[in-house]
């Protein structure tokens, strides 16, 4: 519940404006507003950088997004008197900004979710029609493909957007920029653009989110990058299991051409571009983007060694220049607000913001943007609200199946390329799986694993055959069956599969394993040796026990599947272990708590 | 020969009047989220009492639209209400009774339903 309040005002705590005095603005406000009798009108925010550093201290009121920069105690005092009280805005503190970025706020300015939040890619999702292009028009749509084609020549196309320090956002992290010199120095004229949305990640939905909220960013990136590298022709890859997805980018295509923004001669320019869309099945190797190209030729989804890479021979042996949903979302951004600010966003290596798809154990689950160099903490407790029931994080996996898991210790890392390789995970392309402690890390790896070794496209033999050994060693482990020396297989068999297999699947296959070995191997070692499982998942290794708070009301014995419980009425009854399967149901049923599991 | 940019500022002109012709400047918009985690939540009911409601006549000077994914995963399906000059309302898990309660409390009755409001 909250109250509805007339005002909102946000302060940005970015650390140039906690630098230039801003922190102290809070309960400067709140004194400001007690004295004048209107504590109970205005709700104070705290935001995270708001990405106007240069004009900070900020203050944002909502409703109307009137910024103010460049504050003194002063000036807040005056704000506050006139703008909130008397409904007059200070005019000469206005601070007049038309940026793409952020634009969420003018509408959510005042929710405390998207505080920390700063949304470049998503900026118009939740808040546009993504059906109609009227809506993305209005919003400054298709202003930097206009301007790119007006101003600007591919080469300062290629400059700004390397510039801008802009890396694939699918995970790998490769330069943008480079990429698309590598390509444009190819020769042409046939060359080929691609948006790579086969998103497979179990429990990652940020590119579904991204296109079907802003369908239209996507496609004038790419029509950006088609100007480019000299090619005219796009192709977006999405999974079939996507259907409103596939829709809404199929209406927003045709609106497309029909207003003459893709076709030919677009905007009257000599550039002709046109974009179609092919659906994949739904392999997850096809996120690859040697098989996603095999794949669109109509071969069996399949990698090849690298190089030659797509830059150099790609879709049809042409150049191809492949980018991810995220990264081309990036684009019209970097040419409107330009490569200058896009690069005062993050930490010295990763530039911009990235999308993660916040779930698991943790009370707002959703999709979340924030700057890089934001730590994991600030994304599991200042946005997603910590964990919930008051129990205890145990780990944080970032990069899906081919991530790893980080402890409470790691989660301080700053959520960038290199420091999350360094503490053992990747970025990936953005899922983000809180786990609390009922989470048991060894089942956690072995499912992932799972996931891979059944996706894995059995080209290559330390992939097809190394994750299937890997997981044999793990199923044993959680079915009791762990030998010592099993940890060090795992370990050995892990490091062979990175080094030795062919594509990105196989590299990262062992990783959560890997991860997990490398923070939790107590919780492996209590599997093999002592055939526990502390956090109460893996079933082999469960006995359930009926203590003496038994009163014998026989509702565990009525619901056990395999008659194990024996006992007369008002008795203490017991399981006979021999015949148990350990399905628990005895357990949930039991209404004295008088079944342990351990 | 107009620039790109001359024509790209006309269209955005000419979008933003086909908006106000659809009614943009009611005194009230109402957005309801429809991503496919939305519509999983059943946003599609909703938005089709608010529908109904305008169809017949019982709402008027409402602006409707349907909007992407905003991100709050846990509380869809989401509907947000803008109204001039104030703070705009989100309220979460909304479905068929939620909505129609909204139109009779909020929307004509001018009283916000605090208790759904997502904070």
């Amino acid at each position: 519940m909250q109250e509805i309040m007339d005002y909102a005002i946000t302060i940005c705590e970015g650390s140039t404006c906690i630098s230039k005095g801003a922190d102290r603005f809070k309960s400067l406000i709140m004194e400001e507003l007690e004295r004048l009798g209107l504590a109970d009108k205005v709700k104070i925010n705290i935001s995270g950088c708001l990405g106007m550093c240069e004009k900070g201290p900020l203050m944002v009121v909502n409703p109307g997004y009137t910024i103010y920069g460049g504050i003194k105690p002063d000036d807040v005092r005056e704000v506050i008197e006139s703008h909130i009280l008397n409904g007059k805005p200070v005019a000469r503190l206005v601070v007049q900004e038309d940026h793409l970025f952020n634009r969420f706020y003018r509408i959510f300015g005042d929710v405390g979710f998207f505080g920390k939040q700063m949304r470049v890619t998503l900026r118009n999702c939740g808040i546009i029609d993504p059906e109609n292009i009227d809506d993305y028009l209005a919003l400054r749509g298709y202003e930097a493909l206009a301007k790119v084609l007006t101003e600007m020549t591919p080469q300062q196309v290629i400059d700004e957007v390397k510039r801008s320090g802009l890396r694939g956002r699918g995970g790998a992290g490769f330069p943008t920029g480079l990429k698309w010199e590598l390509t444009a120095k190819q020769p042409g004229p046939e060359k080929y653009v691609i948006c790579n949305a086969d998103e497979g990640d179990p429990g990652a939905f940020m590119d579904r989110s991204a296109i079907e909220g802003d369908p239209h960013t996507v496609l004038e990136g790419m029509i950006i990058g088609g100007y480019a590298i000299g090619s005219n022709h796009g192709i977006v890859y999405i999974r079939a299991e996507y259907p409103l997805a596939i829709r809404r980018l199929q209406i927003a295509i045709e609106q497309a051409r029909q207003h003459g923004l893709l076709g030919k001669g677009i905007l009257g320019s000599s550039l002709d571009f046109d974009i179609e869309i092919r659906l994949g099945a739904g392999a997850f190797v096809c996120g690859e983007e040697t098989a996603l190209i095999h794949s669109i030729e109509g071969s069996r989804g399949m990698p090849r060694p690298r190089p030659p890479f797509p830059a150099t021979s790609g879709l049809f042996g042409k150049p191809t220049l492949i980018n991810n949903v995220e990264t081309w979302a990036n684009i019209p951004v970097i040419i409107l607000d330009g490569a200058g600010w896009f690069s005062s966003i993050g930490t010295a290596t990763s530039k911009g913001t990235k999308v993660f798809a916040l779930a698991g154990c943790v009370v707002n689950t959703g999709l979340v943007e924030v700057p890089m160099g934001t730590t994991i903490r600030q994304v599991v407790y200042d946005i997603g609200g910590g964990i919930p029931g008051g129990r205890r994080l145990k780990a944080v996996q970032t990069g899906g199946p081919s991530g790893g898991c980080l402890p409470e210790a790691f989660l301080d890392t700053p959520i960038d390329y290199e420091s999350l390789v360094q503490a053992g995970s990747i970025m990936g392309s953005g899922g983000m799986i809180v786990m609390d402690e009922t989470a048991c890390m060894v089942d956690v790896a072995r499912f992932f694993l799972e996931f891979t070794q059944s996706e894995s496209c059995g080209k290559c033999t330390p992939c097809r055959e190394g994750t299937k050994r890997m997981l044999e060693i793990l199923e044993r482990i959680v079915g009791g069956q762990g030998k010592p020396g099993d940890i060090e297989r795992l370990e050995r068999l892990g490091n062979m599969i990175k080094r030795a297999s062919l594509c990105g699947l196989g590299q990262s296959a062992p990783n959560p394993v890997l991860s997990t070995i490398r923070h939790f191997r107590d919780e492996y070692e209590q599997h093999i040796t002592e055939k526990k499982c502390k956090a109460g998942v893996c079933r082999a290794l469960l006995t359930y026990t009926i203590t003496d708070s038994c009163v014998g009301c026989g509702a565990c014995k009525r619901v056990c599947p395999v008659q194990a419980i024996s006992g007369s009425k008002k008795q203490k009854h017991q399981i006979d272990q021999a015949i148990c399967i350990k399905c628990g149901q005895c357990y949930t049923t039991c209404k004295f708590n008088a079944i342990v599991k351990a | 020969m107009a620039t790109p940019l001359e024509l790209i500022k006309k269209k955005r002109a000419e979008a933003v009047s086909r908006i106000i012709g659809k009614g943009y400047l009611a005194s009230t918009r109402v957005y309801v989220g429809m991503a496919t985690c939305e519509i999983a939540a059943g946003s599609k009911e909703v938005m089709e009492v608010f529908r109904q409601a305008i169809a017949k006549g019982a709402l008027t000077d409402v602006y409707l639209s349907q909007k992407g994914c905003t991100g709050r995963c846990n509380l869809e399906p989401t509907v947000e209400v803008v109204q001039m000059g104030k703070i705009p309302v989100r309220y979460g898990r909304v479905d068929k009774q939620r909505a129609m309660e909204i139109i009779e409390r909020h929307l004509k009755g001018g009283q916000v339903i605090e208790e759904w409001v997502i904070g």
